[in-house]
């Protein structure tokens, strides 16, 4: 008897802990600031400066996107393996379209280069949203699970991409300032147009994600599909637009990797998509479907990249850069626990 | 009964390759009325259901609601002709909130510019919601709860509620006092109660005899595909209701 008195304690201490860490979101914080002061210390002083800032919001950047794109589809329940192969191959078109299509080259740069970068980018859009609607049909008319759709996309992808570019970078027009942080008034904000731009799209997803119909259904889908579909809505129709937009934002990713680099590369976006599905599960999204927070993604994603930044500049014993793999490991396994935790009535 | 008849299957059959899960059957409902549908496990009770609620396409025969012939060729068409159906294992989507489950399929927007881009007014259909619940009778949690925090009877109530706060014309209940309490079950009854004095055509299916002799008007038993009997429910005792389950009671046959 006094067992049960006990369980009934230890649930309401669990609450109290899960009301302070309401979501995700404040772990992740909470989180950051631990890490900026550890790294802080550990990099004698050098880490918090806006040039770190920089960089950091610059990795953000080529990868948030994806991992906005990930939460869509996680949410939904599915996967989408294909967003790193899809930056790879926006980049590359875009490239090709610039160099041998219209026979530019790299000459361009400034203000000669924006409406060219602006091609760019259409080009990146375009190419996603085909690799997403290749997905859709592999899914919802093939009926293969997205996983191994998504797999298939990724490999073949990847691979068209070294046919396109002849497994060399295009080098084209570009104007870097784009991607350079901005100077105002000699004041250095850790913020570029890039970084910029990455920032407006994430909060529009976020809107719609979680304030209109598209997020709603979306939802709906991943927390019970028969119920979706009971409702009268098709399931294979709103599955298509979450797969379409999340080649849309790899592509955009593509625009990103194009910007940064000034070249269209094969390899522009390798190994992208695990780093997307990591922050996606560390900012709070669950595999099962039905979870999932835009403000939590982008946190999870910001700490990853601080873990990455910040190793670098670690002074006092030397880290191996490949550490940093094992880190972004921990960081997962460590995100499935507390999510696992969270869910009351599971032991 | 002088009520006019609101939904009518006549002669449908539909087989799954060899097998033949309904084979020209035949059956009215009534504004008002509630009707049993009972059967063995396989007996083609819930492929019925599937044709009546435009899951499935039958094989042959006509659907007319109102008099109209009608061809469902997804629930979403037979939705929105008013008749709502809730199935036995499709409930509800335990992460979005009691009043999102409510408004799933049919939300309502904001006005203006965000409103045409699918933005929605949550507010606006957590108050209806809670409205909605509340006339059909349902003892309902706060309606910006997530469903997975309720109770399974809870879940139920606010499933049916749902149903029958959107059906207008036709609601088709596949095993709505599956796994509840007697308490519960109670509850759920007299919402089919109330449904039926709103005018609804009800539908109920069930394993659970009692609950079947004590709600409904008129009992169809099917088996094997085939209505073997309608009747009015006074016609019937549990022990010749059981009977014609299993067909050891003489059938109209």
């Amino acid at each position: 008897m006094s067992n049960s008195k006990q369980d009934v304690e230890n649930v309401s201490f669990m609450d109290q802990v899960k009301a302070s860490f309401k979501n995700q979101s404040v772990l992740l914080v909470v989180t950051l600031v631990i890490l900026a002061v550890v790294f802080q210390i550990a990099s004698q002083g050098i880490f918090l400066t806006t040039n770190t800032l920089g960089t950091v919001l610059n990795d953000w950047g080529s990868y948030i996107l994806l991992a906005v794109a990930q939460t869509f589809v996680v949410i939904t329940g599915g996967i989408d393996l294909s967003v790193g192969a899809t930056v790879s191959l926006s980049s590359v078109v875009a490239g090709w379209v610039l160099v041998k299509g219209l026979g530019l080259d790299s000459s361009i740069t400034g203000d000669a280069a924006i409406p060219y970068v602006l091609l760019a980018v259409l080009v990146c859009l375009l190419v996603g949203l085909a690799v997403g609607a290749l997905n859709a049909f592999l899914i919802n008319i093939l009926k293969i699970v997205p996983f191994i759709a998504t797999l298939a996309t990724m490999g073949a992808m990847t691979g068209l991409a070294i046919i396109i570019s002849g497994g060399m970078p295009l080098q084209g027009p570009n104007n870097f300032k784009l991607g350079l942080p901005y100077n105002i008034f000699g004041v250095q904000l850790p913020i570029s147009t890039t970084v910029l731009s990455v920032m407006i799209i994430l909060v529009i997803c976020g809107l719609f994600l979680h304030k209109s119909k598209f997020g709603l259904y979306t939802f709906a889908l991943g927390s019970n599909p028969f119920a979706t579909r009971a409702a009268g809505i098709s399931p294979a129709k709103h599955l298509t637009k979450v797969y379409m937009l999340s080649g849309g934002l790899a592509g955009l990713a593509g625009a990103y990797a194009y910007i940064r680099l000034g070249a269209g590369s094969p390899t522009n976006g390798a190994g992208m998509e695990l780093y997307a599905i990591a922050a996606t599960v560390i900012g709070g999204a669950s595999l099962m479907g039905g979870v999932g927070r835009i403000v939590g993604v982008a946190l999870g994603t910001l700490v990853l990249f601080t873990v990455q930044s910040g190793l670098l500049m670690v002074k006092v014993v030397t880290v191996s850069p490949s550490l940093k793999q094992v880190i972004v490991a921990i960081l997962i396994a460590a995100a499935v626990a507390v999510q696992t935790l969270q869910k009351p009535g599971r032991k | 009964m002088a009520l006019k008849v609101i939904y009518e299957v006549k002669n449908v059959s539909k087989t799954y390759g060899a097998v033949v899960a309904l084979d020209g059957a035949s059956l009215k409902l009534h504004a008002g009325e509630v009707v049993g549908l009972v059967g063995d496990n396989g007996a083609g009770k819930s492929t019925l259901v599937k044709v009546l609620s435009g899951a499935h396409s039958p094989d042959s025969g006509q659907i007319l609601l109102d008099g109209e012939e009608r061809t469902w060729h997804n629930p979403k068409e037979a939705l929105e002709a008013g008749i709502e159906t809730l199935y036995q294992d499709s409930g509800l989507a335990p992460h979005l909130t009691v009043s999102q489950n409510v408004f799933l399929g049919r939300e309502k927007f904001v006005k203006g510019i965000f409103g045409k881009l699918g933005f929605l007014a949550r507010k606006q259909m957590e108050e209806e919601a809670q409205a909605d619940l509340e006339a059909v009778g349902i003892a309902f949690p706060s309606s910006n709860r997530p469903v997975s925090q309720l109770s399974g009877g809870q879940r139920q109530a606010v499933a049916i509620g749902r149903a029958v706060s959107w059906a207008r014309k036709v609601l088709i209940l596949d095993e709505p006092t599956n796994h509840l309490g007697a308490r519960q079950s109670g509850e759920v009854l007299e919402v089919i109660k109330r449904a039926k004095k709103k005018g609804l055509g009800v539908i109920f299916i069930s394993h659970t005899l009692p609950h079947v002799l004590e709600v409904t008007d008129r009992i169809v038993v099917l088996r094997l595909g085939k209505i073997v009997r309608d009747s009015p429910t006074s016609e019937y005792t549990a022990d010749t209701l059981i009977g014609t389950i299993t067909g050891s009671y003489g059938s109209d046959e």
